[in-house]
């Protein structure tokens, strides 16, 4: 048995190199590394922020001059004329430009490029702390930048790219080799040998096991990425399980689909339902309700736990139980649906 | 034997005496669409080497795919050398089933794919170098199958068959879409397998190649088996015209 098992799993493996499908796992963790690189970059200077003033406005004297004096977050930009400072900003020279409001002629107005960009966020967060440091609140109000500058994105966003590599393999590499395989009669092929039903799909599932592995692996290798014993085990336990339960719900999937083509468009289907609810779930308080009844949060809510807070797999037992058994269920009905020969 | 208004009605004899290599029992599967196979009784002695004819959607194929075990029949039973069809794992190793559209893994190679079904059957890679000698795949084993003519993959995909060594040997449709070349390749290989002592079953269209090839002709009509008999009976009678008129 596990001769077989390891003859089909070698063949899947060689048919994912041959599909490109193994180096499209590596290019995931590859590119979101080398693109949060340009996000995350711990080592670079502090980046000031490059604030724009118009000659000749009446600005509040002691709000320049505290701007003028923090030399080392602010870069101060004198223009003639408030169009002379727009085209400052649409030519992305600068971060804000401040002019005095129309509105109410004592306070300010902060005109931005876009108002959803880091740039915004820096200026915004700069000058509350100015007004607060100016208010007398706050002395050291500078080092209220500081966080916006250090990130740490790459670890913070891990649990999302580890969620989304499982889910891809699950809902978008598994069903449709399965369906591949079925659609060819390559399948039916491998059942004219004494090869059990059980054992074609532990192969399957131990492939879609290795492909998230591996992009783990690479994610980890690239982000240096450190943890204890227990930490490092209940990570482990944790990408385990969920590989397994979404390899196996991919491959049942695979089964009700008599195309690749249908397969593709049943994954996304499962996909994106399952990957946006539970990585958004930070950031919005409808979803964080909803998301927890998807599997896929199950494995997320522990995942970022174990990374970013020190969760330890006890704590976490119910829902790595949860997964186990709907990984279990799947295989058992992929098990059905082939011995009917579902749609094959 | 119940005969279809198209055939005329005449009764065929199923050989029960001797010792039955292939034996169908009431094997029936019927498709949504009121098509397939209904009740089909039937014996195969071994040596026997038969043509199973019939119009499009007749059951031929759906026959041959419910012995190789590619569909689950709605009811019925089947015995291959005394093993129950139910019992996939025994039968594969009695029953060798070539379909019309090669089934091979076309991003490998020919001695790939030879090795993996080599492997699953544990049969020595010894074998191999036997198969792509008897079948002058020698110059072709490194080729990748997606690169091989229509007529190699049917030979690469017989090698396959015949790994294990089976007494029974399933073809649907064997010179489906091969050119003169090609197909008459295929009746030499065909000839030879049956000459080997195997027992051969193959569904066709072609009446020249069930002249040349059948020992004995099955005609299926709407799921029924309409005739069965031999090819100069086959020939003699109206069966034939009827059947492509």
């Amino acid at each position: 048995m596990i001769r077989n098992i390891a003859a089909l799993t070698l063949n899947d493996l060689a048919i994912a190199f041959k599909n490109k499908t193994l180096f499209l796992i590596l290019f995931v963790p590859l590119f979101i590394f080398f693109s949060l690189q340009w996000v995350d970059r711990t080592e670079a200077p502090l980046q000031k922020v490059k604030i724009g003033l118009i000659q000749g406005e009446s600005y509040f004297p002691e709000m320049v001059q505290n701007i003028q004096s923090a030399k080392n977050v602010f870069d101060v930009f004198w223009f003639s004329n408030e169009a002379e400072g727009q085209r400052w900003l649409k030519e992305k020279k600068g971060d804000g430009l401040l002019v005095p409001s129309e509105k109410e002629p004592e306070r300010l107005e902060l005109i931005i490029l876009t108002k959803a960009s880091f740039q915004t966020v820096a200026v915004v967060e700069s000058l509350s702390a100015l007004q607060i440091a100016v208010e007398g609140k706050r002395k050291n109000w500078i080092s209220g930048i500081r966080p916006l500058q250090e990130g740490e994105v790459q670890k913070q966003t891990l649990p999302t790219w580890i969620l989304m590599v499982v889910l891809l393999v699950g809902f978008i590499v598994l069903p449709a080799q399965v369906a591949e395989e079925k659609e060819k009669k390559l399948l039916l092929g491998l059942l004219q040998t004494p090869m059990r039903e059980a054992e074609w799909l532990l192969a399957k599932v131990f492939l879609g096991m290795i492909l998230t592995g591996l992009a783990a692996i690479l994610l980890q290798l690239l982000g240096r990425f450190h943890f204890d014993f227990a930490g490092g085990f209940s990570y482990a336990a944790f990408l385990a399980v969920g590989s397994f339960c979404f390899s196996a719900f991919g491959i049942c999937l695979g089964f009700l689909c008599r195309s690749q083509a249908s397969a593709r468009t049943l994954g996304v289907l499962f996909y994106l339902p399952h990957l946006l609810p539970s990585a958004l779930s930070d950031f919005s308080q409808k979803l964080n309700t909803i998301a927890p009844l998807l599997p896929s949060y199950q494995l997320y809510g522990p995942i970022k736990s174990i990374l970013l807070e020190g969760g330890r797999l006890p704590q976490f037992s119910p829902e790595w139980g949860y997964l186990f058994f709907i990984g279990l269920s799947a295989s058992f009905l992929s098990y059905l649906l082939m011995k009917r020969r579902w749609l094959m | 034997m119940k005969a279809h208004g198209l055939l005329p009605k005449r009764p065929t004899p199923i050989p029960m005496e001797a010792a039955m290599q292939l034996e169908v029992r009431h094997l029936t599967k019927v498709y949504r669409e009121r098509r397939g196979l209904l009740q089909t009784r039937f014996n195969v002695e071994k040596g026997e080497l038969i043509a199973i004819v019939g119009h499009n959607g007749a059951g031929k194929s759906t026959l041959l795919k419910i012995l190789a075990g590619w569909i689950v029949p709605d009811g019925g039973d089947v015995w291959v050398e005394g093993v129950d069809f139910k019992n996939r794992l025994a039968l594969v190793r009695k029953i060798g089933f070539i379909p019309e559209t090669p089934n091979l893994f076309d991003f490998f190679s020919v001695e790939y794919n030879l090795k993996l079904f080599a492997r699953l059957f544990k049969i020595p890679f010894s074998r191999i170098e036997e198969t792509l000698e008897e079948f002058n795949l020698r110059p072709f084993r490194r080729h990748a199958i997606r690169e091989l003519s229509k007529g190699l993959q049917q030979r690469v995909s017989i090698g396959r068959a015949l790994l294990p060594e089976p007494p029974l040997l399933l073809f649907d449709e064997p010179t489906s879409g091969l050119d003169f070349e090609m197909t008459k390749e295929i009746y030499r290989l065909l000839k030879k397998i049956h000459a080997s002592g195997k027992t051969i079953l193959f569904t066709s269209h072609r009446p020249e190649e069930i002249q040349t090839l059948a020992t004995r002709i099955m005609v299926l009509h709407q799921g029924g088996l309409a005739f069965d008999g031999s090819p100069q009976e086959y020939f003699q009678s109206k069966i034939h015209e009827n059947l492509y008129a």
